[in-house]
């Protein structure tokens, strides 16, 4: 039983940041319609970033965080004023190309500056155990999910109550309807996108904190967020949360009790379920959009 | 043909062209209309109504002609410029957002207005003048019935304090009575001195509430008239209309 409760601990930490990194990418493709394939990328940007702010220049967790949110913020504008712009309108096959070739310029980009070496974020915290009734944590780890858990609720507060979130939800549900009424959509499309790297980048960084950043670990962050988001349910913010949630504590069970080495295909598994008995996902966002 | 056409018209559109992709759709569409009138735009359906009222409001660009308003060139401005210049534009279908309540909608037309006070305070006028919004405040848009969307998508158009106010087709797909109602909306809210320009396809509703209307017909406007003689012309009108 202690086992059991420990493995749900280090389930429900992971399944944190796969939720946080997942809710970049629902946001994304529930109202933007682009299929992010480089949202694995931006995760690593932010690792690596992170790496370099705390490790490399010395600087504060917290500082570091902020700026590693606002450099890829203004990476995410960029790319989508001048990139994904283009592509507005075309349908989603033009947008997946073009995410799939953004990963793999960003992936060796990142490469051939920084090496294949795991890079270290230097934590808030120092090392050291917690001890939680039978359940043991790391400072560091808990130190990690604690500004996770901020960073969720505070784009849930941003969508939910400042005019640029209902900009965005008015943007999704209906983009006409919003330019009438002045809204200014291309901006909107902009700021999701940005909205969308710093998550998955932030969730990156925290999660570097803990393990280490690898400029090749882009491709299975996004297949793991590709995971949560059919899990929870496309465009679904509570879904998001639950999916990550869900995919992190099933790992966990799967490596504690079966078997270590494969703990990557139980994310499949999970998917081929839901989309045999529940195609729509566990939340369908047509109820409680973004 | 107006008592008003010393002044110089509001609303002027001359002569514009659009296109959706390479197809075009208006080849020549000229009117204006007069600060205080109702003008309607009738015309089979297909004939470029819908596209003309999109065209004023920037959703779609023009290949040629020209577009005025109080005076100011606004031809090809993105609609957060037109809507800021006083033209709302009220939607076919209504379009409300159907997962955000009604208040949230009505808010949200007010978008351009910074002032968190003033924008509750013309929800509250919204309210008076729709007492039946004001019970459905905390209700989801997508939940109300059509008459009510219809009420809400007008509603959220006056947000925007617009001295133009575009209405398509608010009619559609309502019953007789609610129909009737909506009229009756659009004779108060015209009373209150805002200029409306009416799309309608039921022509004679259409006729009753305007005091001028062009006949479209396949992207050109074809005939200007009093509403009256229009409405007391049925041969005239079914030459233009084919009904
Ligand atoms: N979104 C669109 N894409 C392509 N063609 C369109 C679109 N909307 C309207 N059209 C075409 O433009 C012409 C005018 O349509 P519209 O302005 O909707 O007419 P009306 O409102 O008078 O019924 C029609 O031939 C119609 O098929
Ligand atoms: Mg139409």
């Amino acid at each position: 039983m202690d086992l059991f409760l420990q493995f749900l601990t280090n389930g429900l930490i992971n399944g944190a940041f796969y939720a946080l990194s997942a809710l970049g990418l629902t946001l994304i493709f529930g109202l933007m319609r682009v299929v992010n394939f480089a949202h694995g990328e931006m995760y690593m940007l932010g690792g690596v970033l992170g790496w370099f702010f705390t490790t490399h220049l010395g600087l504060n967790f917290f500082l570091s965080v902020a700026l590693v949110a606002a450099v890829m913020a203004a990476f995410g504008l960029l790319i989508d004023r001048f990139l994904i712009e283009r592509l507005r309108g075309e349908g989603e096959e033009p947008g997946i190309l073009f995410t799939i070739g953004l990963s793999i310029f960003l992936a060796n980009v990142t490469l051939l500056v920084v090496g294949p070496a795991p890079l270290k974020v230097a934590g808030a915290v120092p090392e050291g155990a917690l001890f939680i009734g039978p359940i043991i944590v790391t400072k560091l780890r808990l130190m990690a999910v604690a500004v996770g858990i901020a960073l969720m609720i505070a784009t849930h507060a941003l969508i939910r109550h400042t005019r640029l979130g209902q900009a965005m939800r008015a943007t999704f549900q209906d983009p006409m309807a919003a330019s009438l009424s002045g809204i200014r959509v291309a901006r909107v499309h902009a700021a999701t996108f940005a909205l969308g790297c710093t998550l998955a980048a932030l969730s990156g960084m925290l999660l570097a904190s803990i393990y280490s950043a690898q400029a090749s670990v882009g491709g299975l962050v996004s297949l793991k967020s590709f995971v949560v988001v059919i899990l929870g349910g496309m465009g679904s913010f509570p879904g998001a949360v639950v999916g990550g949630l869900l995919l992190g504590v099933a790992e966990s069970l799967w490596g504690g009790y079966v078997a270590t080495g494969m703990v990557d295909v139980i994310g499949f598994v999970l998917v081929i379920l839901i989309l045999l008995f529940r195609p729509q996902g566990l939340f369908s966002s047509s109820s409680e959009r973004a | 043909m107006s008592q008003t056409a010393t002044q110089p018209p509001v609303l002027s559109v001359e002569q514009i062209h659009v296109a959706y992709g390479s197809t075009a759709a208006l080849h020549g569409i000229s009117f204006e209309v007069h600060k205080g009138e109702t003008v309607a735009l009738i015309g089979a359906n297909g004939a470029g109504k819908s596209t003309t009222l999109r065209a004023i409001s920037g959703l779609l660009k023009l290949r040629s002609g020209a577009i005025r308003f109080e005076g100011r060139d606004i031809a090809n401005q993105p609609p957060d410029k037109v809507v800021a210049a006083g033209i709302a534009h009220c939607p076919e279908e209504r379009h409300v957002w159907p997962a955000m309540t009604v208040e949230e909608n009505l808010n949200l037309g007010a978008f351009l207005c910074r002032s968190r006070a003033e924008r509750e305070q013309r929800i509250g006028m919204a309210y008076h003048r729709f007492p039946r919004l004001r019970e459905r405040a905390r209700q989801l848009a997508g939940t109300l019935s059509g008459g009510e969307q219809q009420m809400l998508a007008i509603a959220r158009a006056l947000m925007s304090e617009p001295s133009l106010l575009m209405l398509d087709e608010p009619s559609l797909g309502l019953s007789p009575k609610m129909a009737d109602e909506v009229f009756d909306v659009v004779r108060a809210i015209n009373g209150h001195g805002v200029t409306v320009l009416l799309v309608e396809q039921n022509i004679y509703n259409a006729l009753d509430v305007a005091s001028r209307a062009y006949v479209v017909e396949t992207g050109r406007t074809r005939a200007a008239r009093p509403a009256a003689a229009l409405r007391s012309d049925p041969e005239l009108l079914r030459a233009y209309l084919g009904g």
